[in-house]
C-alpha cells in the first residue's frame, strides 16, 4: 500500500487502524467492501487501505458512492470525508444522501481545520478562531455535524473520539453493517494546526436515544460520543429497485 | 418559395402555454406519418406554464425532410392574439374559432370552443377539435385520427374522439384530399432517439437534474424499464453518480444544458484522470447564463471542446439529424468505454425537442472486458501500454482509482518520471481515438457544385435542402474532437446559431475564407431563411 505521509501523532492513524479492524471483521463475515475518500489529509486513507478504492474530488464522496452502490448492490461501501470536504465543499451531498437513506456509510474526520492547505477555518471551527484566513478571528458560527445529519434523516448517527480506538472500531463496524445511511463523526486532533488531544479527558459516552429529538439534544455538546440514533427504514436502493421490478 | 413537386404541407398550430399546442403538433405529426409522409415538427414555446405564445410547426413531405419551413400553408390559431405573430408567414389557410374576428382572406372558422364545451370536455381539448377541422378540410380519413388519438392518449383518448366526430359531422367544407402515400412511419423526438441510442449501446444508469432542453431524455428513460434513471440533488451529484456506476462496471450517462454542464466541469476532469468512461449529453440552449431557456443555440462548441482543467483525451460529436442523434449517442457510449474517457454528445434544443419520422436501429453494445474477481494483489489498472488503453477492473477486484496523478496501480504519486509516463499514456489514447473516429464518418459531404455550405448540428436539415436547390455542396461536421475537416475550396458559407461563427473560426484557422450566416435569436434556421441570407451575400 502507499507510504503514509500524515504528520506523526495525527489522529488519522487511529482512524486507519480502527477501520482496518472493523473492515476485516465485515470481510470475514463474507462481505465485500469498497471505499472512497475526498480531498484533504483524510483523503489519503484510500491509498493506505488494502481495499478497492477511489480517491475522488473535494466534497463529492456521497454521490460517487451512491452510483457505485447502485451498480453493485452487493458491496458495502464506505466513504471518508473531512469537515472541509463534507461540511464546506460538499455539504449538499451529505444532506441529500442522508435524506434518501442511501445505503452508504460516511466517516467524517473532523479536525476543525483545513490541514492540508495549512490551517484555514472550516465549517466546524469555533467562532473567533484565528487562522491564516481569519487573522482577526473567525466571524462564523460552527455547524454541529451530527445534528445536521439527524435533521436530514440519517438513520445511523454516531460520534467518536480518535483517541478511543477500540470504541471507534466497534462503531465503524456497526455503521458498515447498518442498512441505510450511516454517519460517524470522528473528533480527530490535527497535531500541526488544531491539536486537541487533551479532549481525551473531557469526552463522555452517552447511550442511544429513542427519538431523533432526543438524539439532537444528546449530540449538542460536541464532547458527547456514542451512537446517538439508529433506526431501520427503507433504503434508497431498495425503493429504486422496488419501483423498477 | 422553392417548393419541389412533392412538397406537401407546412402547418403551424399557435396558441398559449396550456392550450396543448406542443401535444397538438405531435398529434398532427403522427397523423401525417401514419399516412406515410416524412414529417418534421418544430416546437417553439416559452418558459412559462400558462399564457404567452407557443407554436408548433408541422411539416409533411413525400421526400425525406429534416427541417420545418418558414412559410405556412395553414395556420391553426387557438387564441386570437397569437395571429399577429404569425400572419406574415401565412401563405394559405387560417383555421380558427368562430368567435375570433381575425382578418384574413382565406379562412375557415368553426365553433371550436363551443363544440368542446357542449361535450363537457376540458378546454385543452380545443387542440384536438382544431386539428380535426384541419383534417376534415384536407380529407383525412376519420379512422386515421381515431387511431392516432387512441395510440397517443389511451383511455383518455375516447373523450377526445367525441370531439373529432362532432367536427367531422358538423363541418362540410372540403379543400383537399390527403391520401396515404406510403407505409406508416414512426415519429420520434430527438430526446427519444438519444435515449434509444444509449440503451442499445448498453446504458444501465442515467442521472440528470432537470434542465431544458435535456429533461425529455430523463423523462423517457425514467419510464423505461431497460435502465434506471434518477434525479439527484444537482448536476455535480449526477456526474459523480455516473462515475460511481462506471467504476462499478456499469454503463451510465448524464444529460444537461450549458449551466449544468458548467457544474460538471471538475468531475469531467476527474473522469479524464481516473480513466472512467462517462457519456455527457449537452443539449445547448440560448445563453449566456439563463439566456432564453426554451430556445435553441450553438454557442457552446468551444466549451464542449475544452470543458475542464488539465489535458486529457476527450471525444466530442454533434449529430446532424434526429436519426443521427440515435447513432451518435450509441457510438459515443461505446467509444467512451473502449477508450475509458469522457465523451460529449453536443446537441441542441432544436434536436432534442423536435420530432421527425425516423427509423432507429443499428446501434449495438461493443463489449469491453472488465475484471471483476476478488484478488489479493492490487490490479494493474493503469498499466503503461503502447495504445494508452489499460485493462479495466471493478470492485470487488482490488482496484484503486485516483484523482491524483498515480502509478500503474492507482496509488497517488508526484514522482516526475512516473508522472511523465502516466500523463503520456493517457494522452496516447487520443491517437487511437482518431484512428477509430476517422472511420465513423467524422463529417458528411454532399457534392452538388463547386461552392460549399458548411455547417454542424441541426442546421443540416435546412442547409441540405437549400444546397440541393441552389447547387451548393454541403460539408457537415459531426465529430468535433478529434476534428476532421473536409477538404473544400471555392466560395464557402458557414451556417451556425451563434454570434462569432465558432465552426467558421476553426475553418479559418485552416486558412479557409468563410462567409458567415449566423443567428443568435434562439430560433432555428429554415431553408427559406438560409436561402435569403445566401442571396443577400450575392447582392
Amino acid at each position: 500500500m502507499g507510504r503514509i505521509s500524515w504528520c506523526p501523532g495525527c489522529g488519522n492513524f487511529a482512524i486507519l487502524k480502527a477501520f482496518e479492524k472493523a473492515s476485516r471483521r465485515v470481510i470475514e463475515e463474507g462481505y465485500d467492501v469498497a471505499v472512497s475518500s475526498g480531498i484533504g489529509c483524510h483523503g489519503k486513507i484510500s491509498d493506505y487501505l488494502n481495499l478497492p478504492s477511489f480517491h475522488v474530488i473535494h466534497g463529492r464522496v456521497p454521490p460517487f458512492l451512491t452510483g457505485l452502490k447502485l451498480a453493485n448492490p452487493n458491496l458495502i461501501v464506505v466513504g471518508f470525508s473531512g469537515d472541509g470536504d463534507g461540511l464546506n465543499e460538499g455539504v449538499e451531498h451529505l444532506v441529500h444522501a442522508a435524506r434518501r437513506n442511501t445505503d452508504i456509510a460516511i466517516i467524517l474526520h473532523n479536525n476543525g481545520v483545513f490541514g492540508l492547505t495549512t490551517g484555514q477555518v472550516t465549517a466546524t471551527s469555533p467562532k473567533g478562531r484565528k487562522s491564516r484566513s481569519t487573522p482577526y478571528g473567525n466571524p462564523e458560527y460552527p455547524i454541529n455535524a451530527c445534528q445536521l445529519m439527524l435533521a436530514s434523516g440519517a438513520t445511523f448517527v454516531a460520534r467518536v473520539f480518535a483517541g478511543e480506538q477500540k470504541k471507534m472500531a466497534e462503531v465503524f463496524y456497526r455503521a458498515m453493517k447498518h442498512r441505510g445511511f450511516s454517519f460517524v463523526e470522528v473528533l480527530q486532533p490535527c497535531v500541526s494546526f488544531n491539536n486537541f488531544w487533551d479532549l481525551r479527558k473531557e469526552v463522555f459516552w452517552v447511550e442511544k436515544a429513542e427519538s431523533v429529538h432526543e438524539a439532537m439534544r444528546k449530540c449538542e455538546d460536541v464532547r458527547a460520543c456514542g451512537i446517538f440514533y439508529a433506526e431501520e427504514k427503507e433504503t434508497y436502493e431498495d425503493a429504486v429497485w422496488r419501483s423498477m421490478f | 418559395m422553392g417548393r419541389g413537386k412533392k412538397e406537401m404541407m407546412n402547418v403551424c398550430i399557435a396558441g398559449a402555454a396550456g392550450d396543448g399546442v406542443r401535444g397538438g403538433g405531435v398529434i398532427l405529426g403522427k397523423i401525417f406519418s401514419e399516412l406515410g409522409y416524412s414529417v418534421f415538427v418544430y416546437q417553439e414555446y416559452q418558459s412559462r406554464i400558462r399564457g404567452g405564445y407557443n407554436a408548433s410547426v408541422v411539416r409533411a413531405s413525400e421526400r425525406e425532410i429534416d427541417s420545418h419551413a418558414y412559410y405556412y400553408d395553414a395556420l391553426i390559431c387557438l387564441q386570437d392574439y397569437v395571429f399577429e405573430r404569425h400572419v406574415d408567414r401565412l401563405r394559405g389557410l387560417l383555421i380558427c374559432d368562430s368567435s375570433f374576428s381575425l382578418d384574413h382572406d382565406r379562412k375557415v372558422e368553426f365553433p371550436i370552443s363551443e363544440t368542446v364545451k357542449k361535450l363537457n370536455l376540458p378546454d385543452v381539448s380545443r387542440n384536438i377539435a382544431a386539428i380535426s377541422v384541419f383534417c376534415k378540410l384536407f380529407g383525412v380519413d376519420i379512422e386515421v385520427l381515431e387511431k392516432v388519438i387512441r395510440e397517443s392518449f389511451g383511455e383518455r383518448g375516447e373523450r377526445n374522439i367525441e370531439a373529432v366526430k362532432a367536427v367531422y359531422e358538423d363541418l362540410n367544407v372540403s379543400i383537399g384530399q390527403m391520401q396515404r402515400v406510403g407505409e406508416r412511419k414512426e415519429l420520434v423526438s430527438g430526446a427519444k432517439a438519444i435515449a434509444e441510442g444509449m440503451l442499445n449501446a448498453g446504458l444501465k444508469f442515467y442521472y440528470a437534474y432537470p434542465m431544458t432542453p435535456a429533461s425529455p431524455i430523463l423523462h423517457i428513460l425514467a419510464a423505461d424499464s431497460r435502465c434506471i434513471a434518477l434525479q439527484p440533488e444537482n448536476e455535480i451529484a449526477a456526474i459523480m453518480m455516473v462515475i460511481g456506476s462506471a467504476f462499478g462496471g456499469e454503463r451510465a450517462a448524464v444529460g444537461t444544458s450549458g449551466g449544468g454542464f458548467a457544474l460538471m466541469s471538475e468531475s469531467i476532469s476527474l473522469a479524464g484522470m481516473a480513466e472512467i468512461p462517462v457519456l455527457i449529453i449537452l443539449a445547448q440552449r440560448s445563453g449566456p447564463s439563463t439566456g432564453m431557456a426554451t430556445f435553441t443555440a450553438q454557442q457552446d462548441l468551444y466549451f464542449a471542446l475544452n470543458p475542464a482543467h488539465g489535458e486529457f483525451p476527450l471525444i466530442v460529436a454533434s449529430p446532424l439529424t434526429i436519426e443521427d442523434s440515435y447513432k451518435l449517442a450509441g457510438d459515443l457510449l461505446n467509444l467512451a468505454w473502449e477508450f475509458q474517457t469522457p465523451a460529449i454528445l453536443l446537441t441542441e434544443k432544436h434536436m432534442t425537442e423536435s420530432y421527425t419520422t425516423a427509423k432507429l436501429g443499428g446501434v449495438v453494445k461493443k463489449e469491453v472486458e472488465i475484471f471483476r474477481e476478488k484478488c489479493s494483489e492490487v490490479f494493474e489498472r493503469y498499466k503503461i501500454t503502447e495504445s494508452g488503453i489499460s485493462p479495466y477492473a471493478s470492485p470487488p477486484a482490488l482496484v484503486k482509482a485516483n484523482s491524483n496523478e498515480h502509478d500503474e496501480y492507482g496509488f497517488a504519486t508526484d514522482d516526475a518520471e512516473i508522472a511523465t509516463k502516466m500523463y503520456a499514456k493517457r494522452m496516447r489514447k487520443e491517437k487511437e481515438i482518431a484512428k477509430v473516429v476517422e472511420n465513423l464518418e467524422p463529417f458528411v459531404e454532399m457534392k452538388n457544385g463547386k461552392d460549399w455550405i458548411v455547417t454542424w448540428g441541426s442546421n443540416f436539415g435546412a442547409v441540405k435542402e437549400v444546397a440541393e436547390e441552389l447547387g451548393f455542396s454541403v460539408a457537415a461536421v459531426r465529430f468535433m474532437r478529434p476534428l476532421f475537416l473536409p477538404k473544400i475550396s471555392g466560395e464557402m458559407f458557414c451556417v451556425e446559431c451563434n454570434y462569432a461563427g465558432l465552426l467558421a473560426k476553426l475553418l479559418e484557422a485552416e486558412g479557409l475564407e468563410v462567409k458567415r450566416i449566423l443567428r443568435w435569436d434562439g430560433r432555428p434556421f429554415t431553408p427559406e431563411e438560409i436561402r435569403r441570407e445566401i442571396e443577400r451575400w450575392a447582392e
